[in-house]
Parts: C-alpha cells; structure tokens; sequence
C-alpha cells in the first residue's frame, strides 16, 4: 500500500559505552542545560523529528516553535473529545478538514459495561467522524497499541495525544507526545507550540534474566533517576540491550516514560522496527536517527543483566515507593491484573503462560487478563496462551483500558490489587479503599499463584 | 500590551500554603473528588486533609507554593478549578510536572518556575510575582529568580488560556458569547 524508505543516515554504532556491569547511573555525558544556545554538536532523533515537523533545517532543546503533527491522535472521553468536537464546530467554525486521515480517533474506554452513557459518549464520536469523514477505530483495543497495527506510528513521524502514554510509539522511532488539551490546538490549526526537548540517553547492555522485563526496567529508572530525572525531556533509548529488545517490550518501556517526567520516548528504528513498520505503512516514511555526536543532558548505563523484578507500592511510581520484589514479598493479593497500554502485550501475556502452566491462580484470587489488542488476543489464542491462562483459573477480557482506568471497577474497598497497569494512585481501579500494587507481568502471574506478592524467578528461574 | 491581559503584571498575594516534592494534586480534593466540577462541591472538599480552614483563609490573590515536580502523576483538572475558584492566583513550585505544567498553562493559571522557592517562604508570607520574568519578591526584599517563560506562553497567559488565544488566531466566526 505504500513504499517506504530508508533514506538517511545508518543507525550509529553506540556500542562503544557499554555498561561497566552494574545497574548503577553513570553519567558519560556532560549535562548540557536545555534552553542554552547549543552552536555545535549533533542532534537527536527528537530534534531531527521535530526540525522536519517545523519545517525547519535544524532545532536545538530549549527552542519554542509550532510544529505539525503527522497525527493528531485521541480516544473518546467525556468532558475531553466531547468538548473539543462541539469546540471545533462551535466555536472555531470548522465544518471541514482538508486532512482527515490526520486525526486519529479511538473508541477504547468505556467499552465493557453496555450502558446508555457510554453508547452516548461512542454515539458523539462516531457522528463526529462521519461528519469530517474521520475514520473512528472503535473496539480494536488499545489506542496506543492500535495505532501501531494500523501503521500510524512510523520512523520519523511525530504523533500528538491529550493522553501521555502515546510516547509508546517511541518504540517505532515515532516521537508521540501527550500535550493534554493543547490537542485543540493542533485540530484547528493544524500545529502546536512546544518547547523543543533535551534528552537523556539510556544505553542499555545484556538481556533480560529470566522472571524479569520491561516492566521492572522502568520502575528500576524511575527509582534511579527520579519521578522528574527527565523532566521536560525525551528518554533515548541505545545500545545492544535496546537493540535485542522486542517490539512489545519497547513499546511498554516507551509507554511508561512520564513517569521520570519525560514527555516521551524513543528508540533508533532498527531492523526490527523497520520491518515492522514497513509490513503495516499506511504512508510513506524515513526514519531518522540521532547523530553520533548528538548532545545529551545525561547519558546512563544498566546492564539489564543485573535487574531484579521490581514491585511499587500504592501510591505512585515514585522512587520512594519502588521497592525489590523481595521486600514487598508476603503481602496478601485478592485481585491480579495482567493488562493496559505497558503490558498486555504478546510477551506479557507469554510471560504470564510461563509462570501459570500447569499451576493454579490460589483461591481467593481473581486474575484479569486484558490483551492490549484484538490482534494480540487472536495471537495468545492462536499460541494455546489463553488457554493456559484459562486453565490456570484466569479471566480474559476483550481488549481495553477499562481494568486500567477503573471503568470496570475491579476492585473493592480493602483489597490488595497486583497490577501491571500504568498507574496505582488510589481509587484507579474502581475503589479509594484499596491498595494497587504494580510489577510485571511475571510478578503479577507469580502473585496470583501464591496468593500473595511473589518473586517469579522462583518459578520461572 | 499589559492592560489587555487576563493576567496582572504583578500576582500580589500571600503563600496560601507550600506543598512538597512530587505533589500529586489529586490530593487537594481527594481522589474521591476528581470527577466533580460544582464549586460548591469543590469548595466542601478542598485542601481539607490539609487543613481544614483552608478555604475560608485563603485570600483572592493568594498563591500557592510547591517543591520539585509540582503535578506527579495523572493530573486531573477539578483539583486547580477548586483552588483558582477560592482565590489562588498563580502556583510557584521549584519544577512542574511536564502534563501538569501544560494542561494548567492551557487554563491560564500562571506556573512559575522558581528554583529555591520552597524553602525561601513560609505560610502567609507576603509575595510579588512578576509572572513574565519568573521573578519573586520575598518579604526581606530580595528576588528570586525563576525561569521565563517562553513567548507563546506569555501569549497564552495574557489571554487567560490557550483556548482564548486560539479563539483569536483560529476563529473562523466569532463564536456565540465570546464578544462584548
């Protein structure tokens, strides 16, 4: 349907700062203050994805400019997308747009309880997207995860969502930034105002042990770095241990990047993105890669190698809260969630078949399984995953961010709830009175099994 | 230029209260609460696991304070609706969450960024803000200075919101109620 190029410069050759063997920060970088005028050195992938959005030769960090999104993506929510497609019409007069295949619309919350209002959110949106000749995604899953499948999230383009978590495209070598409201913005203008961001490079060595992924990797940042370590910044991810790392594992690494404060993240779009990309293109695209001699505020070293699985405590991702499986180990669960735009993809799910084959979820537990996609639920059915999962006593649900955001209302007051969705501040899941716990899939599946907090390399070692 | 905008020159106001590092401002209302946008209800529930008085102590004009990365988390709306509705003016914080610091700038709440701050005032301190140069006049006289913001924020501050300002430059009829 599209050709696809691989013009421009080859991916650099980063492996020259291999890890030192430790999880332990080194900065290998003098920080460069963002805002300062930078006259030489080279770019990011982010400064060169936001140049070409500029219409500009050349960005440095710290520039304000419009920039035009390649999409302009979000999914249907009351007091937001309603507002802002009366707002369009309404107040800005807008009766058509010359570019529909621009905005992107997915129907992903509010899906599983069947009731008049959520129709009547979905039934806004759909006239919405009649109207403008707008393609409207609905019950394909999730959004962040759809918009890869449907070959939106490309090398070098830049994608824009009310929601954050659309830095998971950042695993295509697509910059996908979370700018709330200001979506209004691009949709009657065609372009926003952002401050061009510094990054911080993550030069990842060796492989994941076994029991231990993407999930644990990012809360170990978090914890190393901060709840701001990257604030206003992209986080860059390089080095052999990005490279080695599958498609789904960056997209739920990406995904998590608000967290130390990002505004997004990203990978060089290696051979894997590429072919990726190349077999799901709805346009044409160029991939862009950071220079050799790009400038970084800090660079650090981990050796994925020498992760532990990672639990946080209720409350929030912060550093305070993230703690080694080991010390959360004991605590009594009654629900389990495996699921949402970080972690319900084909590994997670695989991961959670690893730990639960041949065992049992304990009594007393429920476990929700939420596939982030129809596509990766057809492929855990087609691998003989959901059946396991089945077998072992978990529920699967269709594909959505229900569980996540708590339109489901899993939980109850006074339950202990592990979880691998996005966020664990109370009352995300449905009740103010109960605690969420967060880990990987790995740890969540290794939970529900014991009944309470587990270290899954117990199981899977 | 300073006559016409929604923002005074200069925020004077006392230090209504000073908040820590990696404040989640869900907790001003609640988590409970997040969902509601009626004052009334807003008013009943704010800053009252702070303190309790808080809302018939706060002055119009007021600021708040914060520490490092004022905003962590899933920022919700209503929390800074319930604050501005009692008088808040403006939020100095040593850093702002990146989600937070936007979606507040699109309300026209002025955020400064002002390293040093946090420890620099103490409830009911008397502040100047000059809101354009991140600039704060403390009690003692002395100014701490902040980071300015960019031009286009400015622009969007002066017109009370980013939504004013593409009212503006993007309107392509007037809007019903927008004039006069």
């Amino acid at each position: 349907m599209s050709s696809t190029s691989t013009g421009g410069a080859a991916p650099p050759d980063t492996s020259d700062t291999s890890g030192d063997g430790t999880i332990v920060d080194k900065v290998l970088a003098p920080a460069a203050t963002p805002g300062t005028t930078r006259p030489s050195g080279g770019r990011t992938i982010t400064e060169k994805i936001l140049a070409r959005a500029g219409g500009l030769d050349d960005v440095r960090a710290g520039q304000n400019h419009p920039f035009r999104p390649d999409h302009m993506v979000a999914y249907d929510f009351p007091g937001y997308t309603d507002l802002m497609f009366k707002q369009m019409h309404d107040d800005f007069g807008i009766t058509e747009v010359d570019d529909p295949e621009r905005y992107l619309v997915f129907i992903d919350h509010m899906l599983s309880n069947g009731d008049g209002r959520e129709q009547e959110v979905h039934d806004v949106t759909r006239r919405w997207g009649d109207f403008y000749g707008i393609e409207v995604h609905e019950g394909r899953g999730i959004g962040h995860q759809v918009a890869a499948e449907l070959g939106y999230a490309l090398p070098g383009k830049f994608l824009i969502h009310f929601d954050g978590h659309i830095s998971g495209l950042g695993a295509f070598g697509a910059l996908g930034w979370g700018v709330r409201r200001d979506l209004l913005e691009a949709w009657v203008s065609g372009q926003i105002f952002l401050d061009v961001p510094a990054s911080t490079r993550f030069h990842l060595t060796g492989t994941f042990a076994p029991g231990v992924d993407n999930r644990d990797l990012v809360h170990e940042i978090i914890a190393r770095v901060g709840a701001d370590g990257c604030a206003h910044q992209v986080m860059e991810f390089t080095g052999p241990g990005a490279e080695a790392m599958s498609i789904g594992r960056r997209q739920g690494l990406c995904g998590m990047a608000m967290f130390t404060g990002a505004v997004s993240a990203i990978f060089a779009p290696d051979d894997l993105a590429l072919d990726y990309a190349r077999r799901v293109a709805r346009t044409e695209f160029e991939p862009l890669y950071s220079d050799p001699d790009a400038v970084y505020a800090a660079t650090h070293a981990i050796d994925l190698d020498e992760l532990r699985p990672r639990v946080v405590l209720p409350g929030s991702a912060r550093a305070a809260n993230t703690l080694g499986v080991d010390e959360a180990a004991g605590t009594p669960i009654t629900k389990a969630f495996i699921g949402s735009c970080a972690s319900g993809r084909i590994e997670d799910i695989r991961a959670a078949a690893e730990v639960l084959r041949g065992r049992r979820v304990a009594p007393g537990v429920q476990l929700n399984v939420v596939p982030t996609s129809q596509v990766i639920h057809r492929q855990a059915e087609e691998e003989g995953l959901l059946d396991v999962l089945r077998d072992a006593g978990a529920d699967i649900a269709i594909s959505s961010c229900d569980f996540c955001f708590g339109y489901a209302k899993p939980l109850q007051d006074g339950e202990n709830c592990i979880s691998t969705g996005v966020l664990n501040i109370s009352g995300r899941m449905g009740s103010t009175g109960a605690d969420i716990y967060m880990g990987s899939a790995y740890t969540v599946a290794a939970s529900a099994v014991a009944g309470h907090i587990a270290d899954p390399r117990e199981v899977v070692a | 230029m300073s006559t016409a905008s929604a923002v005074p020159d200069v925020l004077r106001g006392r230090v209504a209260w000073i908040f820590g590092d990696d404040f989640d401002v869900d907790l001003i209302i609640g988590v409970e609460n997040i969902k509601y946008y009626d004052p009334d209800k807003l008013r009943a529930v704010c800053m009252r696991a702070f303190d309790p008085e808080f809302a018939d102590r706060v002055e119009p004009g007021d600021v708040v304070v914060g520490g490092r990365n004022f905003g962590y988390g899933h920022p919700h709306y209503p929390p800074l609706v319930a604050l501005r509705n009692l008088g808040i003016s403006a939020v100095l914080a040593e850093s702002f969450s990146p989600g937070f610091w936007r979606g507040e700038t699109y309300n026209g709440m002025p955020l400064v960024t002002v390293p040093g701050i946090a420890a620099a005032v103490r409830r009911f301190d008397p502040v100047e803000v000059d809101w354009r140069r991140a600039s704060v006049r403390l009690p003692d006289g002395t100014e701490l200075a902040g980071d300015p913001p960019s031009d286009r924020t400015v622009k969007v501050l002066e017109a009370g919101g980013s939504l004013n300002l593409l009212l503006r430059e993007h309107a392509r009829r007037a809007p019903a109620g927008a004039e006069g």
